[in-house]
Order: C-alpha cells, then structure tokens, then sequence
C-alpha cells in the first residue's frame, strides 16, 4: 500500500463495534476488561475485522452507558489502566487492527471536575466552560431529543442557583464552545490519546455544539468551524488519523459535515436512513427504500466515505424515516411495545429478523456490498439474542457469548456479579449460540460472516468502487454493479421470500463472464439479451464481471 | 248385336276384372310399400333424433348461429327440422316407389321426372324460405331503425325492402328451377325497375323535405337529439 | 373469444414483475389523452394517501388508441415527495400496460383486467374511467376498500346526481334488476366499479357473452349476487357528464340488453327467489341535487306515439295481448292527458323480458323496439316529475321499485308460458 492510500485506510475498514464491559472479563469480577479485550484479538483477526470502535471507557458515574464522561484521559478503572489500554493498543496494531475510540465532547458528565468549578461559584475561571442562563427561556423551540425522559434542555442547578444547559440527559451539561479555552482543552484531549496511538475517533451528537438565540441550535456554521479547526490541528500533527461524525441527520444535512472541496471536516459519518430502509426493503419485498434513499444520497469528497451499519449499540432508530414508515417498521419489527423506545426499536440483528438464517445472510451481504465503510456490532457475527427487559437499550448489551459453559465463558465470577444477566433463552441462549459452536461448524453463521468478510476484503471494489443500480423490472430484486477501475462486482439480491426470476439489462458489460464469488464458478457470457437470473428466497449472489 | 254387345260387355267385364284382378295386389302392394315407408320413416326419424341430439347438434346450431334463423322463422330446433325432413323424405321415397309398383303408363314418366327435379325443387323451396326470413328480418330492422329515427315513412321503407327481397328471392327460385329463364328475368327486371323509379317519384314529390333535412343532418355536425339531451345513465 | 384469454408474453413478462400484488387499479383506454395523466395520478395519489404499504398496481389496457395514451401511462412521472415528510408509498407502484387493439371494448379490456387480477392474485380490484374528469384519489380508495378490508366482492359507486340526470338508470335498470336479483344496487351500470379477487378470478373463468361486452360491470354484479358474494356501494361524488355518448337506442341495447341477457342467462338463480336485500353502503347515500326541468319532450311523445303504431307487427310477437292492447290505448290519448301508468310500464318490460328470454324476434329487434316505448315512460315521466322535490322523486323510484317487485310472478308466469 502506498503511504497515502494508507491514509485512507478508513474507507478499506471493516469496523467491529464492541464495549470493554460486555466483550471479556479477565479479572473475574464480573465486568469485562481490556486485558479480557487483549485475549480475544485473535478472535476479532479470524473473523477478519480490520478495526475497533471501543464505546466510551472513561471513568464516569456510568448514567448513560459512560457517554457522561467524567475524566477525558483516563481509564475507567473498572476496565483497567491506562497501562492495559496501552498494551491492548500495541497488541491490535500488532495484528493491523485500528483502533477508534469515542470523543465526547457535547458534554460532560455532572461529576466532571470541569462542571463542579464551574457550579462552584458565578466567577470561577472555568464558568464559562458549560452553558448557563438565569431564565430557562434562551433558545426556545429546541428539540428535546430524549422525549422519553427529559422535559427541558434546561436544567436548575442548586448550587449556583441558575440555569445549565444540556441538550442530553440532565446530568450531561453542554460545553461552550464559544469558550477557546474549551476548545484547547478538547484539543489537548484528542493529543492524549492520539500520542498513545488510537487511530481515530468517533465524535458523538456532533451537530449540537454550538448554540445560538433563534436557531434550532443543531448544524450551525459556528459548528463547522470548531470542527474545521480541530480537523486542521489533527492532520497538522497526526496525519492518517481518523474523524467519524455521529450525526443522525438526513444525508444532505450530513453532506455539510464532510466539510468542503477535498473535505476539510469529517473523513466518516454515519449513513442513518439508510439502516432501516435495508429492514424495510426486506420485509417490503420491494426495493424502493433503498433506492430512494441513496438516489437522495449526495456525492461525498474522494478522501470521506459513508458508514453503514444494521445494528448498534443504541436502539434502532427511527428518527430518519417518516412517521409511515416509522409505524409500518414498529409494525413489522416491534409488535410488542416493550420493544420500542425513544424513536427506535431495542432489538439485535437477528431477533430482529426472527432468527431467519437466510435473511441474516441476506442484509450482512447488503451491508458489506453496498458503497461505505461496514461496522458489525459485537455478536451479530453469531447471531446473538436480545433482552428487552433489562431496561433502556441494556438488552443488546448483554455478555459476549463464547462458549456454553459457565457464564458463557465470559467471565469467571458467580454469575449473579455480571454486570447484566446473559441471554438464556433456549433459542438466543449462550448455551446453543456461541462462538465455539460456531467455530467447529463450516455452515455456522460464524464461518460464513468470516467468509463473506474475507471476500469483501479481498476486492477494493467493494470499499471504494463506484456504484451504478440496475433497474430491472422485477423490483423484489435489488441489483448493482460496483466499479473500480477494471474491477467490476454484479450484486444481485433477492429481497423477498419467494424464489424470483430477473432479466438484468447488462449491455455495458457484452462478452464479461460472470464468476460468482464464493464459489467462484463461472456463469454463462453476458450477450445481446437480458441476463436471466433466478434466486432462491432472500438468495444473493455477487458476481465477478471478466473478460476471458 | 245383342250379342256383340253382350260379348262387349263381358269382354269389357272381364278386362276390367282382369285388371282389376292384376290392379289390386299392385295397389296392395303399393300400400305396403307406404306403410312401411311410413313405419321405416318413423324408425329413421327417431334414429336421426337420437343420433343428432347425442352429437349435441343444437349447441352447435346455436353457436353457428343457425338457430337463431330458425327462432326467427318460428321453427323449431335444428334437430328436429332435420328428423323431420328425415322422415318426410323417406316417406316421400316409398310413395314414390309405391307409385312406380302401380305402373299406371304415363304416371310413370312423371313421376322419374319428379324425382328427377326433386333437389331443384328442394333449392328453390330453400332459396324462397332463406328469401321469407331475411326479408322479415331486413324490413323489421329497417322499420326499427327508421321508427327509432323519427323517419315518417317507416312502414314505407319496411314494406319496401320486404318486396325487394321478395322479388329477388322468387326469381332466384325459378332460375333455379330453370322455368321460363328469360322471361322470369325481364319479369324482374321491369318490376324492380319500376319499382325503384316509383320510388324515385315518390322521393322526388314528397320527399323534397326529407332529402333536404338528411342531406343537412349528414352534411353539417350530427346534432344529438333532443330526448337524448338528458343523460340516461 | 380464444384470443382475449391468452395474454400477450409482454404482459406476462410485466406481470411476473409486478409477482403479486394486494391492489390493482385498471383504466380501459381509447384515445385519452388528454385526461389519462390526471386519472393516473389521482390513482397514485390514492395509494399514497390510502394504501402505502400495500403491494399495487396500475393497469393499463388500450384499445389501440391513435393517439398519445400509451406513451403517457408509460412516462408519466409520479410526484416525487421528498421522503423527509412526504407521503409515499413504501413499495413500488407498480404501472403495466396492455393492449387489445380491436377499437374500444369495454369486455375486451375486462377480460384482461380479470386474468391480470387472477394472476397478480389481488385481493381487491377497481376500474375507473378516464373519461372521468374528476376523479377524486378518495374514490379509488372507497371502491377498493370494502373488497380489500371486509368481504365485498361487488362495489358499485354512488353518485351524488341532477335531478334528471340517470334517468333510464332510475326508471328501468335499478328498479327491474332489483326485483329480478333481489339485490338492491343503485348503480349497477357505472364507469366505475370495484370488486374482490375472488370475483375476479371467479368471472375470469367464465364466457362473457357479446351482449354483456359493453357493459361488463353489470355482468359482474350478477355473477357476484347469483354466486352468493356480497355486495356494497360507495358513495364517490358527483357524476359527470360525459359528452357524446351513445345515444338512447345504444344506451338500451347496451344497458338493457345486458339486464337481459343476465336475466336469462342467470335464470337458475332468480327464479325462485323472493323479497329484496338491501346491501351495505359506505359513505353518504346518493343524493340529488336540484335542477330545472327541461323543457317538455314533445318529440319523445311523438316518438313514442309513432312507434306503437307503427311497430304493430312487432310489438305484437312481443308484448302479451292485454299489454299490447292497453299499450295501444294509452297511445291514443292527447298529449296533455297522456300518463304511462307504472303498472303498464312494468308489465311492457317484463313482457320484453320473457320475449327476449325465448327470443321470439331477433333479440336485437327486441330491444330497439322498446326505445319508443321507453321514450313514451319518460315523458310521462317529466311531465309527472318536473316540479318535484329530490325526496318526491325518491319516493316515486321507490314506489316504482315496489310495482316491480310486485309484479314479479307475472314475469316468472310469462318466463315460464309456452310460446
């Protein structure tokens, strides 16, 4: 690899997207850890993942999940030391595994030594580090985004007898980001961990860290300056590292994040509206959802890429949908309404699509086929259950399940101290889904993820190629063809659940042979008439496009 | 004298017992050839009634179209016009030969000369039957048409076309039967063609408005009628 | 007949696309141009507003229009609604498009339609008329919806009208159909109609007579009532006007004629059937709207005068004696004094009826010799109604409908009489 395609190693990248606390207990009090993380790398080599997105493990009073961060350089000490941390980096590296970690920076915890100066008095230095205000009538017309739980953006604080501002939970204060003593400060939090060498960050609620009177304070130009800055610094100092921007926004709205010409802002940023119209598709049969959204999808500078995904460590969210396919989507995916929360569904990946083998296999080969980097959430590589009654979205994140034995093999400690109970329900339960199970078995879910992640890897095309779709007139089938340079992959997925016959106008490919990928067997020459192909229910095939 | 006569007489006695005595079997005969003629025909009329209706012909006649020609003629179905045709030929056929058994001279010759004509004569009853039916069915349709029009002559224009088709049906009977060819065709000819020149008079007289009116309708924008102003559906 | 039934390979092709759908939609075509881009949009505007996670379609069938029709079903772009808040169907709408290209045939193109319902296995069905300029995306869905949500297999249309406005549809149609299928159906011969899958496929096997062909939606009502489906009305709006239609002589052949014929061809199922059922209806009940009355039909009378002397010889293999005689007599009378007694007026048509049925002239005949007579009812119609109110014109249908009824044993007497 040349040294500055290097730098684009993001767009190459498979992401596995894990937690510290739920991946593997080392130390056997119940909780997981970076040492247990360290262990299983082999693992995460295997399955053939080329980067980690660790969730925030920063000491925090753990209110929202340790996105209420209250120490930015330091370790949780539950999960380790910053030793640990260190020796878990190295070992990834090691095995050309980037690492991503989370850069929370909307706000901190109320229990950061940050917020208690400010609080402590009207005049204390750092004071204009959060937001305050004597009425709760600044910025009127906010959006509350958790409607659940909270009423105001406002909260009274007792101690200095005014008004903070959060655009979160309440125990979660915005910084000021008119401050530049803030700035510096989230500055010389990034310089920390990247000194140490993390390979990128995931920066949360990115639209929200500006506020102005008579704006929906969200997306503001003054946004894109702190981040244009931040972005200047990082490629100043640490060329190669990496910017991914959570903001669930419409793709247009998203566009500006990229920043401008040969993007100056964000290098990734998640694609949200396009994660549940892969689900809607499916259970649609039709492949309407996924065309409309990205023929609304505008063109990304060359060095940013989209990032997809089909689960997350949140709830499925439906924030980017309309409120008829919101209901259809609750309908089809959340009949029982404890399955719902905020704007979203809290299930995992396979639950989600009734353990049905074919379509797991299905939307997995949307996801690694279609233009964007692909983040795998922990555990749907085998197909892990959910618990929906653990409360807020702690049922997809319950234990990593690695063997059938005590305590899924995730920890030693009497399972009544795990953090969260393990699924044990006798269709998801560790005991019949586990990646040694799996391991043993060519056909087990496990294997072919492997397979289908190695393919992908194997052809740039996949991660960088342009995508063109077909249109044939069967609209049960969802067909592209990818391109890069002399490299061309035809994907053709059958979205629903009964066998299809489709007639694929191929004229600008007259004379290739096509030679399916996982077999790799050879197809009859494409000629003058339409390609006829049949599939199998929620069958889809990826096809090499050759000249012989 | 007396005895000539007397001989004539007996001789004219015994001819005529003779005759009769060689007549009357022949008549036996003759009848027996009838009477069976008449039980065979029944015989072959309930054959044909069977056969016909097992090969489902009045389906077929209704889909042809041909019984709808017959309803229109008040006759019945097609497969009872055909078994009785069946039955009347046959009966027909036996008298015939029953006739022949009388070898009365004379008779004899008409009756090979009958037999003869006999498909002539069945054409041209066919040509003048097919004549009746579509003239009823032509006038009426014409008298429909030019009632549901508001044409006055209606009855004029309907008796018209029944006449027409008559006279063409007729002539075309009598070609068939090849009587009197010539004359039966300038026959025609002057009836139709006074016929038409009549009509032509009459158009001419009275019907200088009615021209005028249709050749206006057909010529300027068809105007729709008055009672057809209100939407009927 | 053969050829209706095979369906062309590029319809099948489209079909096999479209695989199966919940709803489909069906515009018959004759050089429409310049209304069938409005009717397309209304339906999808429908399906929008309707039904936009059912799986639909739109179908097509041209008679071989000359002009640009086809070309626009086919490009016509639907709105694109941003997904942001826009109402958009979450499937793809799918539009297919067939020919039959003999001229316009209302049974052509249904015959299509039922075999692409049958295939598509749809659940609920609607034809709509291009020629309707007003169509509403709200009448689309009131057709479609009681065979698709409950278990209609018949929907006919409800029609807000003027007051003289329908009037053979009042007079004739709705009450003899009553009274003959025991069903009460106001508007059984609509540009408009919907009907359930299952009615679909049952109709798409059976033989559609020449006679029914230009009206098929009365064929199907029949079929769905003598089949023991239900059937519903939906109110949809006000109809309208379409210029240039067939004039009465066509309007009977193609309407009454059709009664007719299903009268006889369905037979079996009425003759012994009592009383009438009223069906369920969605929406507001039809309603009449005031109008001024025309002028008097002075020429109808003449029509209908002219036609009972003239057509003597005809009427006579039609009409029983007494019918004749008294029809005869009414004839006679002056115009101001004239009235057509609804008793002799039921009488006439079940009369006609029981001609038809034995077919004692050309059926054909049979139904042009009623235009006079009909002319003659309305008259005495107009003459009777024009100051009325819509609830005294009602009361008349209704009590129109009553004669009917009673007077059915007299239809089943003459059905049954020997000739």
């Amino acid at each position: 690899m040349a040294p500055q395609d290097d730098n684009l190693w993001y767009k190459d990248a498979v992401i596995y997207q894990v937690h510290v606390r739920t991946f593997c207990d080392s130390d056997g009090n119940g909780v997981g850890d970076f040492r247990g993380l360290t262990n299983k790398l082999d693992y995460l080599q295997e399955l053939g993942i080329n980067a980690v997105w660790l969730l925030p493990f920063y000491p925090s009073p753990l209110r929202d999940d340790g996105y209420d961060i209250a120490d930015y350089t330091s370790v949780n000490p539950t999960y380790g030391t910053i030793e640990d941390f260190k020796a878990f980096l190295q070992a990834a590296h090691a095995r050309k595994i980037r690492v991503i970690t989370e850069l929370v920076v909307n706000h901190t915890s109320d229990q950061h030594p940050w917020f208690q100066e400010a609080r402590s008095s009207r005049d204390n230095p750092k004071r204009d580090w959060y937001v305050w205000s004597d009425t709760d009538d600044k910025y009127k017309g906010v959006r509350i985004i958790f409607i659940d739980t909270e009423m105001s953006n406002w909260s009274w604080d007792p101690i200095s007898k005014t008004y903070y501002w959060h655009r979160f939970f309440s125990h979660q204060p915005d910084l000021n980001y008119d401050n530049p003593a803030v700035k510096e400060a989230v500055w010389e939090v990034m310089k920390f961990w990247l000194d140490i060498g993390v390979d990128g960050f995931r920066l949360d609620a990115v639209p929200y860290l500006v506020e102005r009177e008579g704006t929906s304070c969200e997306n503001l130009p003054e946004t894109h300056t702190v981040i244009k800055e931040l972005r200047a610094r990082l490629d100043d100092a640490f060329p190669g590292k990496m910017l991914l921007a959570e903001a669930n926004m419409w793709p247009a709205d998203v566009r500006d994040y990229f920043g401008q010409g040969d993007g100056d802002e964000f290098h990734m940023a998640f694609h949200f509206p396009l994660m549940p119209r892969m689900f809607m598709a499916v259970k649609l049969e039709d492949r309407k959802p996924i065309i409309d959204i990205l023929e609304q999808t505008p063109q990304i500078p060359d060095n940013c890429q989209w990032c997809i995904f089909l689960r997350n460590h949140d709830e499925l969210t439906l924030e980017m949908v309309t409120d008829i396919e919101r209901d259809y989507m609750y309908d089809s995916f959340a009949g029982d309404k404890t399955m719902r929360i905020n704007l979203g569904i809290r299930r995992r990946l396979a639950p989600l699509l009734e353990n049905d083998r074919r379509r797991i296999e299905l939307l997995n080969g949307l996801l690694l086929s279609m233009p964007g980097t692909p983040i795998i959430y922990y555990g749907d590589e085998i197909g892990m259950g959910d618990n929906v009654y653990l409360g807020d979205r702690n049922g997809v994140r319950t234990p990593m399940q690695w063997n059938g034995g005590w305590n899924a093999g995730f920890s030693s400690s009497d399972p009544e101290r795990l953090y969260s109970p393990l699924i044990s329900n006798p269709v998801y339960g560790y005991q019949s889904v586990n990646v040694e199970a799996q391991r043993r078995t060519e056909h087990s879910l496990l294997s072919w993820t492997k397979s289908v992640i190695q393919t992908r890897n194997s052809f740039r095309v996949f991660s960088r190629g342009s995508i063109d779709f077909l249109s044939p007139s069967n609209h049960r089938v969802l067909a592209y063809v990818r391109q890069l340079g002399e490299e061309k992959v035809l994907v053709v997925n059958n979205l629903s659940s009964s066998a299809q016959a489709v007639e694929l106008n191929l004229q600008s490919f007259k004379g290739h042979i096509p030679i399916e990928m996982f077999g790799r067997n050879l197809f009859p020459r494409i000629g003058e008439l339409p390609y006829l192909l049949t599939l199998a229910p929620y069958q889809f095939f990826w096809f090499r496009l050759r000249r012989i | 004298m007396k005895d000539t006569i007397v001989q004539g007489l007996q001789q004219a006695y015994q001819n005529m017992a003779h005759m009769i005595a060689e007549f009357l079997p022949r008549l036996v005969v003759m009848l027996v050839i009838v009477l069976t003629g008449v039980l065979v025909a029944y015989a072959f009329k309930y054959a044909a009634r069977m056969i016909l209706r097992l090969t489902k012909l009045d389906r077929l006649s209704e889909e042809a179209g041909a019984s709808k020609v017959l309803r229109m003629a008040a006759l019945p179905s097609m497969t009872e016009v055909l078994s009785r045709s069946v039955f009347w030929i046959t009966l027909l056929g036996f008298i015939l030969i029953g006739i022949s058994v009388l070898n009365i001279a004379g008779l004899q010759e008409q009756v090979s000369r009958l037999l003869r004509l006999l498909p002539e004569i069945v054409v041209a009853m066919l040509i003048l039957f097919l004549g009746l039916v579509i003239a009823n069915f032509l006038s009426r349709a014409v008298l429909l048409g030019s009632v549901n029009r508001g044409y006055g002559s209606a009855l004029l224009f309907s008796w018209s076309v029944r006449f027409i088709i008559w006279i063409l049906a007729i002539t075309m009977a009598l070609d068939e039967l090849s009587v009197a060819r010539q004359t039966v065709l300038a026959a025609f000819s002057i009836v139709f063609g006074a016929f038409m020149l009549g009509l032509a008079i009459a158009f001419g007289y009275g019907g200088q408005d009615l021209a005028r009116k249709f050749l206006e309708r057909s010529l300027a924008e068809k105007k729709p009628d008055d009672s057809d102003e209100l939407q009927p559906l | 007949m053969a050829e209706d039934t095979t369906l062309s390979d590029d319809l099948l092709r489209q079909l096999m696309s479209v695989g199966e759908a919940d709803l489909l939609v069906a515009i018959p075509t004759y050089n429409n141009e310049g209304t069938i881009g409005q009717t397309i949009q209304a339906i999808e505007d429908s399906y929008q507003q309707n039904f936009v996670r059912d799986r639909v379609a739109i179908l097509n069938v041209d008679g071989g229009s000359a002009d640009q029709t086809q070309e626009i079903v086919l490009n016509l772009n639907g709105k694109k609604s941003s997904l942001r808040r826009g109402i958009t169907s979450l499937r793809t709408v799918h539009r297919v498009t067939a020919q039959y290209g003999r001229g316009p045939s209302q049974g052509s193109a249904l015959k299509i339609v039922l075999a692409a319902a049958d295939l598509l296995r749809v659940k609920a069905c609607a034809v709509v008329s291009p020629a309707t300029t007003v169509l509403d995306p709200a009448w689309v869905a009131n057709l479609l919806r009681p065979a698709y949500k409950q278990d209609f297999a018949f929907v006919a249309p409800l029609y807000s009208r003027t007051k003289f406005q329908g009037l053979l549809a009042r007079n004739l149609l709705y009450p003899m159909s009553r009274a003959v299928f025991g069903v009460r159906i106001r508007e059984m011969y609509a540009d408009e109609w919907g009907f359930s899958g299952r009615l679909a496929s049952e109709c798409a096997s059976e033989q559609m007579d020449e006679a029914v062909r230009a009206r098929p939606e009365a064929w199907m009502a029949v079929n769905a009532i003598c089949n023991g489906m239900k059937c519903s009305q939906s109110y949809l709006g006000p109809r309208t006007a379409t210029p240039g239609g067939p004039d009465i002589v066509e309007t009977i052949r193609q309407t009454v004629g059709n009664l007719f014929y299903c009268c006889d061809a369905f037979q079996d199922h009425w003759l012994d059937r009592t009383g009438t059922e009223s069906v369920q209806t969605f929406g507001s009940d039809h309603e009449l709207t005031a109008e001024d009355a025309p002028s008097r039909q002075d020429k109808s009378f003449e029509l209908f005068r002219n036609g009972v002397q003239t057509l003597d010889s005809v009427l006579k293999s039609i009409l029983a004696k007494e019918t004749h005689a008294k029809l005869k007599e009414i004839a006679t009378k002056d115009i101001d004094q004239f009235d057509f007694p609804s008793e002799l007026w039921v009488r006439v048509l079940y009369d006609f009826a029981a001609a038809y049925h034995r077919t004692t002239i050309a059926r054909d005949h049979i139904l042009q010799a009623l235009a006079p007579l009909y002319r003659g009812q309305l008259f005495s119609f107009l003459s009777d109604q024009a100051q009325s109110t819509p609830e005294e014109m009602e009361a008349d249908t209704e009590s129109l409908c009553l004669e009917f009824e009673r007077q059915k044993p007299y239809l089943i007497e003459r059905w049954k009489a020997k000739s």
